[in-house]
């Protein structure tokens, strides 16, 4: 190991974990000790990842209050960051959340991280051209059983137990926040960008279904097979093709083929 | 002046009088969205330069390629007048501490320096600028002056140099040298770019924060500079409580006019 290579090593061990090892590689001087000198490197640490997840987790925030810090201090040590963005930093906070006391106790805590990382996730995702409405006039009535639906790629699904997107929304319009209310089985949600804007929206059980079955690349006919476990056969293309119209407008969809 | 997400609108609305914009390049490094869209919308009215944190230059991990590879495609997107990063480390053993930590001012950091500094540039093939940082300690180890170790690097590596003067005055009140003899220490031909920010005092320390408007001793420096390095093209950094673009467009007439007097005063 390189001399270089060893005062790194010391460095990060002293932002990372408090090590004093590389207090004897400093210059202490009457205007301030290399301790206090080194200090100024451990705090920016914590404060500058903390300021992070504040910005993309102001949910969280929201719902920790003065206890986020101590929760980020926790996640740092616990996942330190490794991508050259501080973007990704928060990719395992859900999971962190989830697993590790007391944060585990609050289930809506990994929930909101869960939201909020898809959030993020839809904001930067790919782009990709949506097609309008009308293009369902121009397909032949022989054309439907074939027909194969391609997504948006911002488009994220989640199961929530909690109301967090309702508090996501208030805290994002500065309003106070909703009550937490948690429901007895979990809700689909649906996150994707429109245009420039990322939106939210529950989904029920055969519309989640459905979405994911066109993700998987079911064909139109494989979807109306699929959503008989809800509906009748006979009122199954009409729920089928409400669900292909509703996706249309809320730009879901970036290409439909017939082959 | 600096693209920050908060003045997208704002200069798509106004066209300021901006010569150009330095982008944080790890901002744009991401698939779609807002991001690249305003990204492209600003590209198509004004020239860019790359400005990125995360090169770690300096650390003893090895050169990180896939970041290399991003940075290397957002520049054909960009097309950037220069593209630079700092002189520094930001992380060994696949850590990334997302803080620009400072390096012993050694031969052998010098050496492993430059060999890393020709790699990239090999890589992206195009000279890159190298900005000196602000920093709260020395090491023991170090045997020569910042400036002499940014101007051998930059000699043997045949890279350019970004000036950054608040970095300068920060460094020269925290290690009690001169500020001048640094700006006297780097060669002209070398610099590029030239940053000027804000900073904040913790106790006997500056700490370079750029949350604040340029202070008077940072100015005063500033013009220092204009009169040994000449018409530099000139960037005021804010990264935390970032004001109107008015505001900032105002700090930035401030630096033209300052830049100005002292060409006259030098000529």
């Amino acid at each position: 190991m390189s001399e270089l290579n060893r005062a790194q090593q010391e460095f990060q061990q002293h932002l990372m974990a408090g090590d004093s090892t590389v207090v004897k590689r400093i210059v202490g001087d009457a205007r301030a000790p290399a301790q206090e000198r080194l200090d100024v490197y451990y705090q920016a640490y914590r404060l500058r990842l903390i300021e992070v997840l504040e910005n993309d987790f102001a949910g969280l925030k929201a719902l920790l209050g003065d206890d986020f810090a101590v929760m980020v201090n926790g996640y740092l040590h616990a996942h330190p960051s490794q991508h050259p963005s501080v973007r990704w930093f928060g990719r395992r906070l859900q999971e962190f959340l989830a697993t590790v006391a007391p944060w585990c106790e609050r289930f809506e805590l990994a929930e909101m991280a869960a939201f909020e990382w898809a959030w993020g996730q839809a904001f930067d995702a790919a782009d990709a051209a949506v097609r309008e409405p009308d293009a369902l006039a121009r397909i032949s009535p022989d054309a439907w059983a074939d027909l194969q639906l391609e997504l948006h790629p911002s488009l994220r699904f989640l199961q929530l137990r909690t109301n967090v997107p309702m508090i996501f929304g208030a805290v994002a319009r500065d309003e106070s926040m909703p009550d937490l209310v948690t429901e007895t089985e979990p809700v689909d949600w649906l996150v994707w960008r429109r245009d420039l804007v990322v939106r939210w929206r529950s989904l029920t059980v055969d519309e989640a279904w459905a979405l994911q079955a066109i993700a998987d690349g079911a064909s139109f006919a494989q979807l109306c097979e699929g959503l008989c476990d809800w509906h009748d056969v006979a009122d199954v293309p009409i729920r089928a093709a409400s669900f292909l119209r509703g996706w249309l407008t809320d730009g879901l969809i970036t290409r439909i083929s017939t082959n | 002046m600096g693209l920050r997400p908060t003045h997208y609108d704002d200069i798509l609305a106004t066209r300021p009088a901006v010569d150009w914009f330095e982008i944080l390049s790890e901002n744009y490094m991401v698939d779609g969205g807002k991001p690249l869209h305003y990204l492209d919308r600003i590209r198509a009215e004004y020239p860019m330069v790359m400005h990125g944190v995360s090169l770690s230059i300096g650390s003893t991990a090895e050169l990180d390629l896939e970041y290399l590879r991003a940075l290397k495609r957002l520049a054909a997107r960009v097309e950037p007048e220069w593209i630079s990063d700092h002189l520094c480390w930001t992380g060994v053993g696949g850590h990334n501490l997302h803080d620009l930590l400072p390096l012993p001012y050694t031969d052998e950091a010098i050496a492993h320096v430059v060999e890393r500094v020709q790699r990239v540039q090999d890589f992206l093939g195009r000279r890159i600028l190298l900005e000196n940082v602000s920093s709260y300690v020395t090491y023991t180890e170090s045997d020569i002056p910042e400036w002499e170790f940014l101007t051998a690097i930059a000699a043997q590596a045949d890279c350019l140099v970004l000036l950054d003067v608040n970095n300068i005055f920060v460094s020269s009140r925290n290690h009690d040298f001169d500020a001048l003899e640094f700006l006297r220490g780097v060669p002209v031909d070398r610099v590029r770019q030239i940053h000027l920010a804000g900073h904040s005092r913790n106790g006997d320390l500056l700490i370079d924060t750029h949350d604040h408007p340029v202070p008077d001793p940072v100015w005063d420096l500033y013009a220092q500079a204009v009169g040994i390095f000449g018409n530099v093209p000139t960037m005021i950094e804010r990264d935390a409580d970032i004001p109107p673009l008015a505001e900032l467009l105002a700090e930035l007439e401030q630096a033209r006019a300052l830049a100005a007097d002292a060409l006259e005063a030098a000529a």
